[in-house]
């Protein structure tokens, strides 16, 4: 059965061809060169892939608009500068200064990100904008008192690259270590993006709130991409620095930063082959404008405008197969398509086989609310409101439009703290903590309106709730260490364990095909399979069967009695379909103007005069 | 400390008139901000754009550095044309760079806008080359009225005249805003684009209008600027875009009287550190202000957290 998930990746003598030929190439490049004019924009581009990588991983991966990149480039030049010239009679050695730069690029990325990364897009690009200005200005003007920078002439003649006694000084060995360092952060991109790391940068791309209700940490990754492109940037810098032989304000200035955001929109953001290719194709093609020297910007400016109207997606958006391997994901390896209904009865037979453990509602509290009451300026939305849940029990929350009901969701799943009152789960309070915190407690829940992560593919949607279970951290991703291994292996078994339970609905071929291509109870189904996949207790449905047509609620229907009786959840859920209310649930709570008006099993709900008044009006005297 | 308060009244007067110019800058951002919800990064190379249709007006019209002209008649033409010029470039930024982006991501549209802002300026440096051109104000100028001393504050004549049209130019902007038809749909399309729509308002033509008007007061500030420092190069555009978003930034964007009273105070705020600081950290000042004020109180300073919008 396993090879129905078969990855469509490169075979092992795909792969060894192919880094085979980019070795050799690597190789022989610089010592082919025909002068070294072509030799230096040979070591450039280089340099540029270096610089888009770094960018993709803020812009492109997490989506951030930082427009204070180049500083972190100048701010890793500069350190260089400083630290291996006779500017202080500082002569560090290079393999030294080479992470200093770095590491203090990146603490500068980390201090400007912690202030700034609350903000929204536009006001982030002009916080990231005005840093990059102020550091120009520092550098243009800390040459008085105190000659730091040296203003406008820069700093000059530093040292000659000494990596263990062996000199670097002609361009052909400049070229190699380059290249060599290129290669080493093109590999880290692939890692990083194919991790945990690269699956909550993704899907806070996609939609930040949905990201985080899901367990990731919207604010730290957004800080780790920006700290993580601020290293690159840094490291890049002292590079450069060292092989342009000096520094100045102007190689750190906005035109570079747009040359280096074309490089990488023009490869598609996100997309590391693309973004190395459009680096490469941005540090040759304008050579060959060189005679219309000053057309060169222009063009740039062109080709932003050109893209994002026409293809924004960049040029390799949707050359798939150079990406992916060349099959349909509907299809086997022969090219017959591969059929899901034979996995769906595999499944239903074990299904059926654990049928035999049946849960009930339990006695213990799991989830207690107290008192709660949230105000939106003069509108209590939820007012002095106070409910228990019990353990394994399946509660339906119902009312008219506006009851409160989603505000109370929102309420116990950290979107919103509430203005006064208690929310404990399992004894602790949780109210005010952050969505992504909640989930770790194990709380998860799914939205009236799908906030799915439309681009990323069935798999990696529930992969990302697995984010908050799993723990390995940047290095342990880029080094492949063994509890990287062991986490990514722990996420598929479980993501596919769970997608399992809605068979041929979200398994076989449909693993990798996109949520948004999904048929919309399709959609809805896996916005469940999504809070199941945070390894949550309590599950809280937004209406899960909205939408659906009768044969699919009946579908559902017992799909969420099944989560209580055979797998043990317990479920809070809103509905307004009262067939599926009175079939599931174990009790009912109405809500109106955010007040509980009844609450017991659903005869005594249905019946009660105050809820059908809420729902019908008053009957006329 | 004396010689600071000495210098007082003589930075006051300087802020003024910078800060009316920031004002002028300011609102073409606001205006765009308040419907769009989009940064318009091209709008500072708008405004250069302004100051070289002026520089160009003005050779027109003189020989050897001396106008064939009435100076009234020639300083008149070089706004007026400096705003048809860049109103007209407003639309066609609008028209061939956001508006098929009109349902796209944010990003994209910022994006395209710093597309828009680059292209402007090379394409300026590649027709006017890099060097910097000179307004000759002293020919223009009769020298009776050149320079009015006023206690220890020194007056020019071009001081003047920036503030006087300064604030003559806010003045029928509010009026258009809050008197006329006109007005009133700019403000409904600003509260809800949707909503104007289905009360009958064309959203297509408010958004062009905006545009235009926007434009053609930042080609305005151009020009005058222009005739105030007496010269302008095609990178000037980028550091004023800059100190123009921050005046609009300070008195909460989106809100039109907002971004006139926040290019005020940056400009006073400007002048008065000159006074503190060496005048190259002038720049870093503005920023600096930009950076704290988005981050502790991005919806300005100026109250409300919800500014009405334009």
């Amino acid at each position: 059965m396993n090879n129905h998930f078969a990855k469509t990746e490169l075979s092992k003598k795909q792969k060894l061809v192919l880094y085979g030929s980019i070795g050799v190439i690597l190789a022989g490049a610089p010592l082919i060169m025909p002068n070294n004019y072509w030799l230096r924009i040979y070591t450039m581009s280089g340099l540029y892939v270096m610089l888009a990588l770094g960018l993709n991983v803020v812009a492109g991966f997490a989506g951030i608009l930082d427009m204070a990149y180049v500083a972190f480039f100048g701010i890793g030049g500069y350190t260089f500068a400083l630290l291996s010239s006779s500017q202080f009679n500082i002569h560090l050695p290079f393999l030294l200064v080479l992470p200093i730069a770095a590491f203090i690029s990146m603490g500068f990325g980390f201090a400007l990100g912690s202030t700034s990364m609350r903000l929204k897009g536009d006001y982030l690009a002009i916080v990231t904008l005005a840093f990059a200005q102020i550091f120009k200005l520092m550098l243009l003007n800390l040459d008085r008192p105190v000659n730091i920078t040296g203003g406008v002439n820069g700093i000059y003649n530093l040292d000659p690259i000494n990596i263990l006694g062996f000199k670097l000084v002609s361009p052909v060995p400049y070229s190699y270590l380059i290249w060599f360092s290129a290669i080493i952060v093109i590999t880290g991109s692939f890692r990083i993006k194919r991790s945990r790391y690269g699956r909550g940068w993704q899907a806070i791309r996609e939609d930040e709130l949905a990201a985080e209700s899901m367990g990731v940490n919207t604010a730290w990754m957004k800080l780790m991409a920006f700290a993580g492109g601020a290293f690159i940037a840094g490291a890049t810098g002292a590079l450069f620095a060292s092989f342009q032989d000096s520094v100045f304000p102007n190689n750190f200035d906005f035109p570079q930063l747009v040359i280096i955001y074309c490089m990488v929109i023009l490869g598609g953001l996100g997309n590391i082959v693309g973004v190395i290719l459009g680096a490469i194709l941005l540090s040759i093609l304008p050579e060959f404008l060189r005679e219309y020297g000053a057309y060169r910007m222009m063009s740039y400016g062109l080709i932003l405008i050109v893209l994002m109207a026409l293809r924004p997606q960049g040029i390799m958006g949707e050359i798939r197969f150079l990406v992916k391997g060349r099959r349909r994901p509907d299809k086997d390896e022969s090219g017959l398509l591969r059929s899901s209904t034979e996995l769906y009865y595999e499944e239903k037979e074990q299904a059926i086989e654990k049928h035999r453990k049946r849960y009930s509602k339990g006695d213990r509290i799991i989830l207690e609310l107290k008192n709660v009451t949230q105000n939106f300026g003069g509108l209590k939305a939820v007012d002095n409101l106070s409910l228990k849940l019990f353990e394994k029990e399946v509660l339906s929350i119902i009312g008219p439009n506006g009851a409160g009901k989603t505000t109370l969701f929102n309420l116990v799943s950290g979107i919103y703290s509430p203005s006064s009152g208690y929310i404990l789960f399992e004894g602790s309070d949780i109210a005010g903590l952050r969505p992504h915190k909640v989930v770790k407690t194990g709380i998860a829940r799914t939205f009236q309106n799908l906030r799915l992560f439309s681009t990323m593919s069935v798999l990696d949607n529930a992969k990302v709730a697995q984010f908050c279970r799993t723990k390995c951290g940047p290095l342990s991703i880029l080094l492949h260490l063994p509890i990287y291994w062991k986490e990514e292996a722990q996420t598929e078994t479980r993501v596919r364990e769970v997608l399992g339970l809605f068979g041929a609905r979200l398994t076989g071929y449909r693993f990798d095909q996109q949520a948004i291509s999904l048929s919309f109870a399709n959609r809805r189904r896996l916005e469940i399979a999504r809070a199941i996949s945070t390894n949550a207790k309590v599950l809280m449905l937004d209406e899960p069967s909205a939408g659906m047509n009768p044969q699919e609620t009946i579908e559902i229907t017992n799909f969420i009695k099944s989560l209580r009786d055979v797998y043990g959840y317990t479920i809070i859920m809103i509905e307004h379909k009262l067939n599926v209310v009175k079939t599931v649930s174990d009790r009912v709570i109405a809500l109106d103007y955010g007040k509980k008006i009844a609450e017991g099993n659903y005869e005594e709900v249905a019946s009660n005069k105050q809820v059908i008044e809420a729902y019908l009006g008053r009957k006329g005297h | 400390m004396d010689v600071y308060l000495q210098q007082l009244p003589q930075q006051l007067v300087n802020g003024l008139t910078i800060g009316g110019v920031y004002a002028l800058i300011a609102i073409g951002y606001t205006m765009v901000y308040g419907i769009l919800f989009m940064l318009n990064f091209a709008h500072g190379e708008v405004y250069m754009i302004g100051g070289f249709a002026g520089w160009w007006v003005l050779n027109l019209l003189s020989r050897n550095n001396v106008p064939i002209m009435n100076a009234a008649i020639v300083i008149s033409l070089m706004l007026i044309i400096a705003m048809a010029v860049t109103g007209l470039l407003g639309m066609m930024i609008e028209r061939f760079a956001y508006r098929p982006l009109r349902k796209a991501p944010r990003l994209n549209l910022l994006l395209s806008a710093l597309g828009v802002s680059i292209f402007l300026q090379n394409l300026v440096l590649n027709y006017q080359g890099a060097e910097i051109r000179f307004f000759h104000v002293s020919s223009l100028i009769p020298e009776s009225i050149r320079v009015f001393h006023i206690g220890n504050v020194v007056l020019s004549f071009t001081r003047i005249l920036v503030i006087l049209v300064t604030f003559l130019l806010m003045a029928l902007l509010t009026v258009m805003v809050k008197k006329t038809k006109v007005g009133k749909a700019m403000r409904a399309t600003a509260q809800d684009t949707e909503a104007a729509t289905f009360m009958g308002i064309d959203v297509d033509r408010i958004i062009v209008l905006v545009f235009l008007v926007g434009s053609a007061l930042g080609g305005a500030a151009g020009t005058l600027v222009g005739l105030l420092f007496t010269q302008v190069d095609y990178y000037v555009g980028f550091q004023a875009g800059l100190k123009g978003f921050t005046a609009a930034v300070l008195g909460g964007i989106g809100n039109i009287f907002g971004a006139m009273m926040g290019g005020i105070i940056l400009g006073l705020v400007e002048a008065l550190a000159t006074t503190f600081f060496p005048s190259a950290y002038k720049d870093v000042v503005a920023f600096v202000i930009l950076i704290l004020v988005l981050i502790f109180r991005p919806w300005g300073l100026m109250g409300e957290k919800i500014p009405e919008k334009v």
